[in-house]
C-alpha cells in the first residue's frame, strides 16, 4: 500500500472515529451509545490495520485483532449484558443537557485541532492529521464521563477514551510497544468487568442505582 | 500474648543483652579510631539499590557520636530488663523497636553516604515512634506520638531536599559525590542548602522554635528509651549539624559565611533561655528533664555557632576549636548525665507509678541509690564543679568571652549577649534542679505511693551507676576527654588539636599554657576544686560529732499547734512561683481558683486551683498554623462534592488547561 493511499485512509478513519465518538455523546439511549462505541473500535481496528499494511509492522495487525475482538465484541457484548439483567430504565440521565454537551464538544475539537498547529514537531508522514483527533477522542471520552449520570455510561466514555489513547499513539509512534499495548487492553477489560459486578453486586444486594453512592461522602 | 511469663523475661533479657553486646563492640570501634589512630575505617555494604553503592564509614567525628551513642545505649541495656519487667505492656515488642533504633542511630552517625544516612534516620525515626506509643496507651500519647511523627518527617522532607539537590550534580550518593558536588556551588544556595539542613535536623534536635514535639513524645517512652531519645538521638540530630555545616556544606576555601554562625548561635541561645525556663515550671518529672534537654542542645549550638563564626576555613584559629571542642565536649557530656536523669526518673516512677512530682517526696530515705545518683546529674547539668556539666558549660563560657574581643563588631556584641544568656541558663537550671530534686526527694511523702516505695532492683541502679561513673570521670579528668576529640576538631577545623589548645596535663581544663596559640584564658583545676569540695566534706562530717552544749532533742516543728502535715512542705508550683512572676511576660500564666462555699461566704468546703503556663510557640506559631490549614481544608472540601462526574470533570479542566498552557510555547 503506498504511503499517500494510506494518509488518505487515516485521515478519513479518523473523521469516522471523530463523528462515532460525537454520536456517543449525543446518544439519548444507553443502546445506541454502546453500539456507537463498539463501531469507533471498529474503525480503530481497521485504521490498525491500514498502518501495519503501509508499514509493515506486524504487531499493528494483532493489535488490530485484539482490538476487534474485544473492544468492538466482547465489552459491548458485557455491557448489554449487564443492561438487560438489571433492568434499568433505558434512557440516559445527563448532568449537562446533550445539547450543551455537543456545543462543549464542538468546542474541545477546535480547540484540539487549533493546538496541532504548535504541535507541529511530532506531525507524521502517514498519519498527517492523526494527531489532533487523538487528542479530541481522547477529551471527548472524558466528557462523556462527566456529563453522564449513569456508571454503565461512563465505562462506555472510558472506552472511547482508550480508542482516542490508541490512537494518538498510532499517530505519533506508529503503535506503541505490543506488551503495552495488551497490558492497557487487560486493564481495560478488567476494568469493564470490576464495574460489572459492582453494579450488579449493588443493584441485587441493596437495590439502589451505583450513582447514589455519592451521598456516602464524609 | 500467651508466652509463658518466665521465656518472656529470658527473651527480654536476651534482647537487652544483645545490644549490650552491640553497645560494647561499637564502643571499642570509636575508641580504636579516636584514639587509636587507626585512620578511616570504610566498609562497602552490599548492593541493595541498582543506582547507589551504600557504605558506612567512621571518622574521627562519626566515632565521636558513634561513643556518645554507645555509653547510653550501654547504660540503658543494663536498665531495661528491670524496668520492662515492672510494668510493661509489650516488653518483646518494646525489646525490638529498641534494638532496631539503637542500632539505626549508630548507622547514621557511621553511614558513609546519603542513602544509607537517610535510610537508618528514617528507621531511627519510626522505631522511636514505636517506643513512644507503645509504653501506656492513653489518647495522649498516641497525639504525642503522630506530632512526632508529622515533625519529624517535615525535617526528613527539608532533608531529603538537600541529599538529592546535592546528589543530583555530584552524580552519586556517598559523602565524597556530595563533597565535590558542595563545592561548586554559588554562595546563595551553599546558604539556602544549609538553613534547609538545619530546619530538618533542627527539627528532630528540638530547636526552638521546633521543639513542641519533645516535652510530649520524650516522656511518654519507656524511661530507658526517653534517656536515649533526649541523651543520644538529639546528638545524633546534632551529628547532622556538624556533619553538613563543617564539613560537607562548607566552603573550602575561606571562612564559613557569617550568616550560618549568626542563625545557629541565636538558635542556639533562644533554646537555651527558652527550654529552661518552660523547664522551671513543668512538674511532670520527665517532662521537666525533656525541656531541659531543649536547654542544652542549646547551649551545644552556641558552641557550634561561635565556631561557625570564629573558624576562617582550612587553618589555625585556637579560639575556633576551644568553641567547638566545648560543644562536642558538652554533646558527651549531656548524653552521661541526661541519660542518668532519666533513668533516675524512670526509677522513681517504676516504683511509685506517679510522674507528677507533687505526690512525691521523701524519698530520700526510701531509695538512697536512686536518689544519690540523681543527685549526682542534677549537681552535673546545674554546671557545678567538679562534675562534667561545669567543664563544658565553662569551656563555652571562655569561649563566647574571648570570642568577644577576637570578632568585635555586631558578631562580638551577639557573642557577648549568648555569654550573659548562658550564664542566666545556667543559673536558673540550678534553681530548676534545686526544685525537682528538693520535691522529689526531700521532704515527706505527698502520697501513699510515694510512702510505700521500696529501692529499685540492682540490674537499674547499675545503668545508671555506669553514667553516673562517667559524669564523675568526665568532671575529674576532662584532660583525658581531650585527646578524644582531637579527631573530630581537627577533621572539621584543621589546625591545632583541643588537646594542644587546652592544656592537657591530666587535670587542667584551660590554661595559659597554650601560649602558642594566643589564648589568654583563666585556667582552672577541676581536681583542684573537687579536692577542696571533698576536704569541706570532710571537715563538715568530722564536725558534726563536735560536742554541743545543749543535750539534743528530736522534736516537730513548730506549726503554731497544727499537726504538722506533708501538707506544709514547699511544693513544686510554689517553688517557682517568684520566677513565674518574673518572667510573666514569657509565661502568660493562668490560674483559676474554684472556690465552694458553704451556706455562709466564709465557710469555705473546698477549694480548687489549677494553673498554667503556656510555651509561647504553641501558642503563637503553631495554633495559628493549625488554624490556618483547618481553613484551607474546609474550603478545599466544598469542592468535594462526592459526585464521580463532578472529579471527572475536574480532570477535563485539569487536562484542557494543561494542553493550553503547554502547547502555548
Amino acid at each position: 500500500m503506498s504511503v499517500d493511499l494510506a494518509t488518505r485512509l487515516i485521515d478519513v478513519l479518523g473523521a469516522l472515529l471523530l463523528f462515532s465518538t460525537l454520536l456517543i455523546l449525543a446518544a439519548g439511549q444507553l443502546f445506541r451509545a454502546i453500539y456507537a462505541v463498539a463501531v469507533q473500535s471498529v474503525f480503530l481496528a481497521i485504521a490498525g490495520a491500514v498502518l501495519g499494511a503501509a508499514t509493515g509492522n506486524p504487531d499493528l495487525w494483532i493489535i488490530a485483532g485484539i482490538t476487534i475482538v474485544v473492544k468492538a465484541v466482547l465489552l459491548p457484548w458485557l455491557l448489554i449484558w449487564v443492561v438487560r439483567r438489571i433492568q434499568i430504565p433505558r434512557e440516559i440521565e445527563s448532568v449537562i443537557p446533550i445539547n450543551a454537551t455537543l456545543g462543549l464538544a464542538a468546542g474541545i475539537v477546535v480547540l484540539a485541532f487549533r493546538l496541532n498547529a504548535s504541535l507541529g514537531p511530532v506531525r507524521q508522514a502517514i498519519t498527517g492529521n492523526a494527531l489532533p483527533v487523538g487528542i479530541a477522542v481522547i477529551l471527548l471520552g472524558v466528557l462523556v464521563m462527566a456529563s453522564r449520570r449513569k456508571a454503565l455510561v461512563q465505562m462506555v466514555g472510558l472506552f472511547a477514551m482508550e480508542n482516542g489513547i490508541f490512537f494518538t499513539a498510532m499517530a505519533v509512534s506508529q503503535g506503541m510497544p505490543l506488551i503495552i499495548e495488551v497490558g492497557v487492553i487487560l486493564d481495560v477489560v478488567l476494568g469493564a468487568l470490576v464495574m460489572g459486578i459492582l453494579v450488579l453486586r449493588v443493584r441485587s444486594s441493596v437495590d439502589t442505582d451505583i450513582a447514589d453512592l455519592e451521598s456516602l461522602r464524609g | 500474648m500467651d508466652v509463658p511469663k518466665p521465656l518472656l523475661r529470658g527473651a527480654v533479657w536476651l534482647g537487652h543483652l544483645l545490644i549490650l553486646g552491640g553497645a560494647s563492640a561499637g564502643a571499642t570501634l570509636a575508641l580504636r579510631v579516636l584514639i587509636g589512630g587507626t585512620g578511616t575505617l570504610y566498609l562497602t555494604l552490599p548492593r541493595l539499590f541498582p543506582f547507589a553503592q551504600m557504605s558506612l564509614s567512621v571518622d574521627g567525628l562519626s566515632a565521636f557520636f558513634l561513643l556518645v551513642v554507645t555509653l547510653v545505649t550501654a547504660a540503658a541495656a543494663l536498665y531495661g530488663p528491670s524496668y520492662l519487667g515492672a510494668h510493661a505492656k509489650a516488653p518483646l515488642v518494646q525489646t525490638f523497636a529498641l534494638g532496631v533504633f539503637v542500632a539505626c542511630m549508630a548507622g547514621v552517625c557511621c553511614a558513609g553516604d546519603g542513602l544509607t544516612f537517610l535510610l537508618a534516620w528514617e528507621g531511627m525515626t519510626l522505631a522511636s515512634y514505636v517506643l513512644v506509643v507503645s509504653d501506656t496507651r492513653s489518647d495522649e500519647n498516641t497525639r504525642a506520638g503522630l506530632l512526632y511523627l508529622v515533625m519529624a518527617h517535615a525535617g526528613t522532607a527539608a532533608l531529603l531536599v538537600v541529599f538529592l539537590t546535592l546528589a543530583e550534580r555530584g552524580h552519586g550518593f556517598d559523602f565524597d559525590a556530595l563533597r565535590t558536588a558542595a563545592h561548586s556551588l554559588q554562595g546563595p544556595t551553599r546558604t539556602a542548602l544549609f538553613m534547609l539542613a538545619l530546619v530538618g535536623f533542627g527539627a528532630k534536635a528540638g530547636v526552638v522554635p521546633l521543639h513542641v514535639w519533645l516535652p510530649k513524645a520524650h516522656p511518654a517512652a519507656p524511661s530507658h528509651a526517653s534517656a536515649l531519645m533526649s541523651g543520644v538521638m538529639l546528638k545524633v540530630a546534632l551529628y547532622g549539624i556538624f556533619r553538613f555545616g563543617f564539613d560537607i556544606l562548607a566552603p573550602t576555601d575561606g571562612p564559613v559565611p557569617a550568616s550560618w554562625g549568626w542563625t545557629v548561635l541565636v538558635l542556639g541561645t533562644v533554646s537555651a533561655v527558652i527550654g529552661v525556663l518552660l523547664a522551671l515550671q513543668q512538674h511532670d518529672l520527665k517532662r521537666l528533664l525533656a525541656f531541659h534537654s531543649v536547654e542544652n542542645v542549646g547551649i551545644i549550638l552556641i558552641g557550634a555557632g561561635l565556631a561557625m563564626l570564629l573558624t576562617r576555613g582550612r587553618g589555625a584559629e585556637p579560639l575556633a576549636t576551644l568553641a567547638l571542642a566545648a560543644s562536642l565536649l558538652h554533646t558527651l557530656n549531656h548524653a552521661a548525665f541526661k541519660g542518668l536523669l532519666f533513668l533516675g526518673a524512670g526509677s522513681v516512677i517504676s516504683r511509685t507509678g506517679v510522674r507528677n512530682m507533687e505526690e512525691l517526696g521523701g524519698l530520700a530515705r526510701r531509695m538512697p541509690w536512686t536518689t544519690w545518683l540523681f543527685l549526682l546529674g542534677a549537681v552535673a547539668i546545674s554546671a557545678l564543679p567538679p562534675l562534667n556539666g561545669f567543664v563544658s558549660e565553662w569551656m563555652t563560657f571562655q569561649a563566647l568571652l574571648l570570642g568577644v574581643g577576637k570578632l568585635g563588631g555586631a558578631s562580638g556584641l551577639l557573642a557577648g549577649v549568648a555569654a550573659s544568656m548562658l550564664a542566666l541558663t545556667g543559673g536558673l537550671a540550678a534553681a530548676c534542679f534545686a526544685k525537682a530534686f528538693g520535691v522529689t526527694f526531700l521532704g515527706r511523702p505527698r502520697s501513699i505511693h510515694a510512702e510505700q516505695a521500696t529501692e529499685s532492683p540492682a540490674p537499674m541502679i547499675a545503668g545508671m551507676l555506669l553514667l553516673g561513673g562517667a559524669c564523675v570521670a568526665l568532671g575529674l579528668v576532662p584532660g583525658y576527654a581531650m585527646r578524644l576529640l582531637d579527631g573530630p576538631t581537627q577533621e572539621l577545623l584543621g589546625g591545632l588539636g583541643p588537646s594542644a589548645v587546652v592544656s592537657a596535663r591530666g587535670p587542667l581544663v584551660l590554661s595559659g599554657t597554650a601560649a602558642t596559640s594566643g589564648l589568654a584564658a583563666t585556667s582552672i583545676s577541676v581536681t583542684a576544686v573537687a579536692t577542696l569540695l571533698a576536704l569541706l566534706a570532710a571537715v563538715a562530717w568530722a564536725l558534726r560529732g563536735w560536742p554541743r552544749r545543749a543535750p539534743r532533742r528530736l522534736a516537730p516543728t513548730w506549726t503554731c499547734g497544727m499537726l504538722p502535715s506533708s501538707r506544709f512542705d514547699y511544693t513544686a508550683t510554689a517553688f517557682a512561683k517568684p520566677l513565674r512572676l518574673i518572667f510573666a511576660a514569657v509565661y502568660r500564666p493562668r490560674r483559676a481558683i474554684a472556690k465552694e462555699t458553704g451556706p455562709s461566704p466564709y465557710v469555705i468546703r473546698r477549694l480548687g486551683y489549677t494553673g498554667e503556663v503556656v510555651d509561647l510557640a504553641e501558642t503563637v506559631l503553631y495554633t495559628r498554623l493549625k488554624r490556618w490549614v483547618t481553613a484551607t481544608a474546609q474550603g478545599i472540601r466544598a469542592y468535594s462534592t462526592g459526585r464521580i462526574h463532578g472529579y471527572i470533570a475536574f480532570v477535563l479542566v485539569t487536562l484542557v488547561v494543561a494542553l493550553l498552557f503547554f502547547a502555548r510555547t
